[in-house]
């Protein structure tokens, strides 16, 4: 694998690095950054018993479980309101479990809410229960973030 | 596999959609698809909406190589001594997120237990595999004999005969276990097959192997093969053959105590058995060359009669054919179990 991460802005003490260096001169334009990541579950044998580890996607197959974890951080000085996370589920991925914390859609993003209340339309033109295959998209709200406040957010998905 | 992790300024998320989608298949994401996840966050300062800003992560599916070869039918395939071209029949279905060759060999096992009961103890001659080019499940003319599938689809499955001659010599209960395995081979080029497939030993760019088969009849798991196994039984007819005679009249004492005396009635009766748990035999001729000293009775002759016992009931309906001093009939097929007799009469000379 090339692993190919031109700059790892997201620990959290480079968080609170760069936002000291842009509170100067951004002005907090954009305060907010973003780090995608994806690490894949795999399932050692160590000592006779089975333990689940996180491995970078070096391997990746059909069936296999996979960790999203987005980081966030505010590098401004100023707190931010209203943050809302939208992560559209990649195509070949399904929602691995619903672990809450989070919204769903399963029409494209249109509308979110929680999963058990959302129905779909199916072949015969009524409606059912949508189901983990059905999500389209997460979205997590976070309705306040203070200066130099960072986090992750993670879901877990299935390759089709 | 290659990743790249990106950091993307304000993007329009719906462009970063449209990467992500690829068509899903039931073996899985496709060899060689991306997997582009992207978030997009919006966000207030102050109370102002700010422009929303989105980071993605990329990744690239490798290639999962999963085969099974099941035999189709679950039972041992019946076949009688010296039949040319029995057929046990397979199905091969590719579980592989790609398009793959696969391999063909038919393995014939040396002792053993077979696959349906009972113990391997004979081989074939002339093990051939073909294909069912027609797809209609059963051995044809129209069928091509292979070595490898050619580029089977990811979910494609084809239908596979081995075929072989079962020698002459065989008797009922004899087993002849054969074993069929796929071993996947690189797809991609039509008409020849491609080079063996291992599982990477490092990740490099581009789409990685992993072998992800199950262990079949006589493989291990993860080598890129799947076997399964079939048996051909042997079940043959077991014959039996018995001519008797007796003296009907004589021209001294007619019907009372007759001798065998010159110018005495004989009735033959040849009676065929077909032992029990046997094959059901067909076509069975019945040739009797008279002796010189006996002359045939014209229209004599009596087919499928029966036996009481050890004793020929002397019935049956009339047919056959004589010529060349020779008695001549075709029997009904006999089924195991079952006694048939051909009766006729000459008189002594």
């Amino acid at each position: 694998m090339n692993r190919n991460i031109p700059a790892r802005l997201i620990s959290s003490a480079a968080a609170v690095a760069l936002g000291i260096a842009f509170a100067g001169a951004a002005s907090a334009a954009e305060p907010v950054s973003l780090k995608g990541d994806v690490q894949v579950e795999k399932v050692v044998t160590e000592n006779g018993a089975a333990k689940t580890v996180l491995a970078p996607p070096t391997t990746v197959v059909p069936g296999d479980r996979l960790l999203f974890t987005t980081r966030y951080s505010n590098d401004g000085d100023k707190p931010v309101d209203n943050f809302v996370v939208t992560n559209p589920l990649p195509a070949p991925v399904r929602l691995a479990a619903d672990e809450g914390g989070y919204e769903v859609s399963v029409d494209g993003g249109k509308t979110f809410g929680k999963l058990a209340a959302l129905t779909v339309a199916d072949a015969a033109g009524t409606r059912r229960a949508a189901q983990l295959e059905d999500v389209t998209h997460i979205r997590w709200t976070l309705a306040h973030l203070a200066p130099r406040a960072a986090g992750a957010l993670e879901y877990h998905a299935v390759v089709r | 596999m290659t990743r790249t992790s990106t950091l993307l300024g304000a993007v329009s998320s719906l462009a970063l959609v449209a990467l992500g989608s690829s068509p899903a298949f039931a073996t899985g994401t496709t060899a060689g698809s991306t997997i582009q996840n992207t978030v997009t966050v919006g966000y207030q300062v102050g109370g102002v909406s700010q422009t929303s800003k989105s980071a993605s992560d990329t990744f690239t599916v490798d290639r999962k190589v999963n085969v099974t070869v099941t035999e189709v039918g679950s039972s041992a395939t019946v076949v009688s001594p010296g039949q040319l071209q029995a057929v046990s029949t397979f199905k091969v279905t590719n579980l592989s997120n790609d398009t793959l060759d696969f391999a063909l060999t038919a393995a014939q096992q040396s002792g053993g237990s077979a696959a349906w009961g009972g113990t391997d103890n004979f081989d074939g001659s002339n093990v051939k595999i073909y294909v069912d080019s027609n797809g209609d499940g059963v051995f044809t003319s129209a069928d091509t004999q292979v070595t490898y599938l050619d580029e089977l689809a990811a979910d494609g499955a084809k239908t596979i005969f081995v075929v072989m001659d079962i020698p002459s010599t065989q008797v009922t209960g004899d087993i002849a276990t054969v074993v069929l395995t796929a071993t996947a081979r690189a797809g991609g080029t039509s008409g020849s097959m491609g080079a063996a497939l291992t599982t990477s030993a490092t990740n490099t760019t581009g789409v990685d192997t992993v072998l992800a088969d199950a262990a079949g009849a006589t493989d291990a798991a993860n080598d890129g093969a799947f076997s399964a196994k079939d048996d051909y039984k042997v079940s043959a007819a077991a014959l039996t053959v018995l001519k008797t005679s007796r003296v009907v009249s004589d021209p001294v004492s007619g019907t009372t105590n007759p001798k065998a005396i010159p110018g005495a009635t004989i009735e033959y009766c040849i009676s065929i058995a077909n032992a029990t748990g046997s094959a059901t035999a067909t076509n069975i001729s019945v040739n009797d060359p008279l002796p010189t000293n006996v002359t045939y009775v014209t229209s004599s002759i009596l087919l499928n009669g029966t036996v009481s016992g050890s004793t020929c009931n002397a019935d049956g309906t009339s047919g056959g054919t004589f010529a060349s001093n020779t008695v001549t009939g075709t029997l009904s097929d006999i089924a195991a179990g079952v006694t048939r007799t051909l009766v006729f009469r000459a008189t002594i000379n």
